[in-house]
């Protein structure tokens, strides 16, 4: 064996507690990735295979730009392209069900799916947990989900009633399938033709599905070409339409967890680069003296990489093993979640082969990065170092290295960074940043240390010990600071990541009281997939105007158009009355303005989404696709609601809608009471008139707050469990430098007891100077944090995830605080304890 | 020829106000196998001398010459190579590695230097009995005394066979009587084994196991005194010699 790897393997297994404590911060670091890009891809898994289901789980889906049917001959024009495997057109329509329509419970309205059951069968999977599935021959015939049969208290052979153009039509329910994932309307499956029928629809259809016989991209996108050039503009394909919400949210967990990992990756490589620079600091005199006996500095930096690559080994093997362990263990906790709450059965988690050499070579390889610069330092150590009497090892330092000079720099980039307001700087300062506080803190520990000592010089009067421990500190500014920036990237991480969160559901939450603030709505079946959504005219909003109490009444009404070819939602709103008992979050434009102008000409607000992807801003005009042509509108305002947040959305007057796109169905209603109104006199009235309109059910804005706030709440817990799988091992990592630190000082502590200190003043003084290395940790934790969550709230807002504004996490650095100090104090009670356990003679003997 | 020339080395430590003249053109050799001591006062430039002597250090002006290489012509990977082959020190704190046994810390010159482990071994175990510690063989450092830390750090100056051994002050850490054992193993070097050692000591008995002794102050040699190895004890002539330069 090479003279580095036994000299490596000896120096690790001679110091057993060091060699543990380092290789569980790679172990850790390891753990964090491993268990997250198991446990993620399951979750998204869950997720889009819900996706999937709900969509048809298909390669194409062809449906008309207006949403309207088409007829079957398109579906023959789809089948003659080659390269298509299978294809299948179906009717899908939602219906409206009345009031006490079935012998028992209430549905608002169901989605009637006319389908050809051989040709939807070659395309995809319709299990069904009982009976059968619709088979060629079948006419009357039906299948339903568990969902819809439990609650309308149906069962197999039963028949199923279904108000229609023709009157009730009643199907025999042939099979029941498991219910379904996602929210919407429950899926009523019949023969095509019953549903064409019934639907007055002859031979129309509104959906093809198609899979492709290849599963290369080149090959599938001629494949699509061909067939839109055949289908011509007016067709839309491969667009999972109201799914778009939902992938907008897995693009966001996505982009979270990824920033998780990384913040992961970079805490293990900061804490493993720790390490070895306490070590090489700790052995200058072996070093010095392998170079006096003719080690070469290759040789040392070959020493020092050999047992990075021993421990990354070791902790990789290791962090891998317990990353596994845990991912399952929170996915099987996340899981009884996820059924609740997205109705998502999580499958068990997958690891890709990918993963493990991703892994394997992260955890080595950033071992080794991290170790490279010491290890560099290392080959730097004179020979004549292993000469000179180690009498004191006082730092003679310059007040101000080039390193703390750069560092200072940084930090003014950072600054600069910020104010320059351009995301991509302002990115780059955090970690400018970050890295800044690194280099600069050992000049920052005096002073700090300084301060904090005061403080504890109060605490513990008459010890003496607060001076001892400060004096320590000071004596050695770097090595106290290598303590320090352990403390204070994990303390910065937890900073950053409440601060982002309390931001986010703040903006959520503000967002949601203005959208959602009036007292009473009146809300369709599926918010936000408007297009489903079958609304009133407007005698409705009329008569509920009528109502003695009802103040102001709002509507919203819905259009589909396409700019530049892609989507975007129509909303109609009235000028006057929106704003009174709504209203939109505005990131450009004067909100009074803006609907002023609505109401004067083809005016557009746009969210933030539309405006991100499409690439607009205020002032610019856009064409939107209409019935009667393309039309030019004028953007007048930015601004966002909560439900459209994450589909691309305009709003203009109700005029516009009515104009170019000839819709005046309301598809949800918002009124506000009149002052000193009966609330439960008009609640009791407006009831009364809804019993006529069974496809809107009556909220009070306060209880659907809360309502969403608690589901809202829900999802955030899961970024919390990932704050704590992240959160762990950067506190595990501060208390290991820490211990560190105490082992390092051994001989040093064997003086100090040899001179006379008792053990309590041993204890005392260890116990006092980790808290102050832990106050200094944490008081930069804290500057990295903020300056880190303020960076991504930025970052979030100016990629249009999210609009969010941010929020000072006031509970995350009182947190951050008690925590800092907290593990200061018991990452400091074991070495102390031993310290002052400690055998006087083998101290002084400790090399 | 002599194994090592020094010419006019000159060793300016700082600049400015606080620079201090360790040494000051300083010339002396040294003969193949011969002993010499270096004696002077605390702060003379004793250590300074055998630093650069022994490569570890450069020096402001002039030169050193090993045997006809001249030090400073040579890159750090060159003078590593030399140190390994041809230097063999021993220090003042013993400087093992504490996670090696001795043979391990003994046979690390040659391990450095590429020699297998089994065959770096085996010399190393010869040296280590051959100063006297056939038993301990597989001990740690901190297992062993001072004195018998010392003669490991000497089988592991002697394992890689170098003409010149280089000790500072390598019994200032023992009691008179392990000193005298490692002062009469040195001697034994330079007699038994035909190394030249330069050993640098402020105590008149130690130094009066050399065969020559230069005496330094200042940084500047001051006197360079044969002594006679005929069993005699010289450490009488050398404590009179030492108060006289002193005055
Ligand atoms: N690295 C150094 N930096 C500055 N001055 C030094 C350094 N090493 C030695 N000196 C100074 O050089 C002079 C000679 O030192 P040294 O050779 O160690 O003396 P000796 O070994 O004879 O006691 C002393 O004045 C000492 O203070
Ligand atoms: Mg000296």
């Amino acid at each position: 064996m090479p003279i580095q790897f036994t000299l490596a393997a000896r120096y690790l297994w001679g110091r057993k507690l060091r060699t543990f404590l380092t290789t569980l911060a790679i172990v850790f670091g390891v753990l964090v990735i491993f268990s997250m890009n198991i446990l993620l891809p399951t979750m998204l898994q869950a997720f889009q295979s819900s996706i999937l289901t709900a969509s048809g789980q298909v390669d194409l889906t062809i449906t008309h730009k207006s949403g309207e049917t088409f007829s079957t001959r398109v579906l023959d024009q789809v089948e003659n392209v080659s390269g298509i495997r299978a294809a299948s057109g179906t009717l899908e329509r939602p219906v409206n069900i009345p009031t006490n329509f079935f012998r028992q419970g209430n549905v608002g309205a169901v989605s009637l799916i006319g389908l050809e059951p051989k040709a939807a069968q070659a395309l995809r999977d319709y299990s069904v947990q009982a009976g059968r599935f619709l088979r060629s021959g079948d006419t009357n015939a039906a299948v339903i989900t568990a969902g819809l049969a439990d609650a309308v208290g149906l069962k197999l052979g039963d028949e199923l009633p279904v108000p229609t153009a023709q009157g009730v039509v009643r199907f025999k329910i042939v099979g029941i399938r498991p219910a379904q994932a996602l929210p919407g309307n429950e899926p009523v499956y019949v023969p095509l033709a019953q549903a064409q029928k019934v639907l007055s629809l002859p031979n129309r259809i509104n959906t093809i599905q198609a899979n492709y016989n290849t599963n290369d991209a080149a090959p599938r996108a001629v494949i699509e070409q061909t067939i839109q050039n055949i289908l011509g503009s007016e067709y839309q394909l491969g667009g999972l339409g109201s799914s778009s919400e939902l992938f907008a949210s897995i693009g966001l967990a996505q982009q979270g967890s990824n920033l998780f990992g990384f913040l992961a990756l970079f805490m293990g490589g900061f804490v493993i680069f720790n390490t070895f620079r306490t070590i090489v600091a700790e052995r200058r005199r072996d070093i010095g003296m392998l170079r006096a006996v003719g080690a070469s500095r290759r040789t040392i930096v070959a020493l020092f990489l050999a047992e990075g690559l021993l421990q990354g080994i070791l902790g990789t093997a290791i962090g891998i093993g317990m990353g596994y362990l845990a991912g399952v263990g929170i996915t099987s906790l996340m899981s009884g979640m996820f059924e609740q709450f997205l109705h998502v059965q999580m499958g068990a988690p997958v690891v890709e082969p990918s993963l493990l050499i991703i892994t394997t070579l992260l955890g080595i390889g950033v071992t080794l990065f991290s170790g490279l610069l010491p290890a560099w330092n290392a080959s730097r150590v004179t020979p004549l170092e292993a000469l000179r009497p180690s009498v004191a090892d006082v730092e003679a330092r310059k007040p101000w290295s080039k390193a703390n000079i750069a560092g200072a720099g940084l930090i003014v980039i950072a600054i600069l960074g910020l104010l320059s307001n351009n995301i991509a700087f302002v990115a780059l300062g955090g970690f400018a940043f970050l890295i800044g506080l690194v280099l600069i803190a050992p000049v920052l520990v005096k002073p700090l240390a300084n301060i904090f000592s005061a403080v504890l010089g109060v605490i513990f009067a008459r010890q003496g010990t607060a001076s001892l421990a400060q004096g320590n500190l000071t004596r050695q500014p770097s090595r106290a600071a290598i303590t320090a920036s352990a403390t204070m990237i994990g303390l910065a991480i937890i900073v950053a990541v409440v601060g982002v969160m309390v931001s986010i559901t703040g903006g959520i939450y503000s967002v949601l009281e203005k959208s959602l603030g009036s007292d009473y709505l009146l809300i369709p079946p599926s918010l936000g997939v408007w297009s489903s959504d079958v609304g009133a005219d407007a005698a409705l909003a009329d008569r509920l105007r009528s109502v003695y109490g009802v103040g102001v009444v709002s509507t919203l009404r819905f259009a589909s158009t396409t700019v530049n070819d892609e989507q975007v939602n129509l909303l109609g709103v009235d000028p006057v009355a929106f704003p009174q008992v709504s209203g939109l979050n505005f990131t450009e434009g004067d909100p009074h303005d803006a609907f002023a102008q609505l109401a004067q000409g083809r005016n557009l607000i746009v969210n933030g989404m539309t405006a991100t992807q499409l690439k607009v801003k205020l002032g610019d005009t856009v064409k939107l696709s209409s019935p009667e042509g393309e039309q030019t509108y004028r953007i007048v305002g930015i601004g966002s609601d909560f439900i459209n947040t994450k589909i691309m959305t305009a709003y203009t007057s109700q005029q516009n809608l009515k104009r170019d796109f000839h819709k005046t169905e309301d598809v949800l209603i918002q009124l506000n009471l009149a002052p000193g109104a009966d609330a439960v006199q008009v609640e009791a009235r407006l009831q009364e008139i809804l019993a006529k309109y069974p496809q809107f059910k009556l909220i009070s804005g306060k209880a659907y707050l809360q309502e969403s706030q608690q589901l809202f709440d829900a999802a955030f817990s899961i970024y919390y469990v990932m704050l704590v799988v992240l959160a762990l091992p950067s506190l595990i990592a501060m208390l290991n430098t820490l211990a560190i630190g105490v082992l390092e000082r051994t001989r040093e502590i064997g003086m100090l007891r040899a001179i006379g200190a008792t053990r309590r003043q041993v204890r005392r003084t260890i116990l006092t100077e980790a808290l102050l290395l832990a106050a200094t940790g944490t008081a930069f934790g804290l500057l990295g944090g903020l300056y880190l969550g303020y960076v991504m709230v930025l970052g979030m807002s100016a990629s249009g995830i999210m609009p969010v504004a941010y929020s000072f996490p006031l509970a995350g650095i009182l947190a951050a605080i008690a925590i800092g100090l907290l593990f200061g104090v018991i990452a400091a009670l074991l070495p102390a304890r031993q310290a002052a356990q400690m055998n006087i003679i083998r101290a002084l003997r400790y090399e | 020829m002599s194994l090592v020339q020094t010419q006019e080395l000159t060793k300016v430590y700082g600049a400015g106000d606080t620079a201090v003249t360790a040494l000051d053109h300083v010339n002396v050799h040294v003969n193949p196998g011969e002993f010499v001591a270096v004696m002077g006062p605390s702060g003379c430039g004793k250590s300074t001398l055998l630093h650069l002597v022994g490569g570890l250090d450069r020096p402001t002006s002039g030169r050193v010459w090993i045997e006809d290489t001249s030090l400073g012509d040579l890159n750090d990977d060159k003078l590593t190579e030399l140190r390994r082959r041809k230097i063999g020190f021993v220090f003042q704190f013993f400087n093992l590695i504490p996670v090696l046994d001795a043979t391990e810390n003994a046979a690390l010159p040659l391990t450095l230097d590429g020699t297998s482990p089994g065959d770096a071994k085996k010399k190393a175990r010869a040296w280590l009995t051959r100063v006297g510690l056939g038993n301990r063989l597989t001990s740690r450092p901190d297992q062993l005394s001072g004195g018998q830390q010392q003669r490991v750090a000497i089988a592991r100056a002697l394992a890689a066979e170098p003409a010149l051994v280089l000790a500072d002050e390598p019994t200032g850490n023992l009691d008179t009587h392990s000193g005298d054992e490692i002062a009469g193993l040195l001697r034994q070097v330079s007699d038994e084994w035909q190394r030249a050692v330069v050993m640098v000591t402020h105590d008149p008995r130690i130094a009066a196991y050399a065969d020559r002794i230069v005496f330094l102050k200042d940084g500047r040699v001051v006197d360079d005194t044969k002594l006679k190895q005929d069993g005699s004890d010289n450490t009488q002539m050398v404590t009179g010699k030492m108060h006289a330069l002193a005055e």
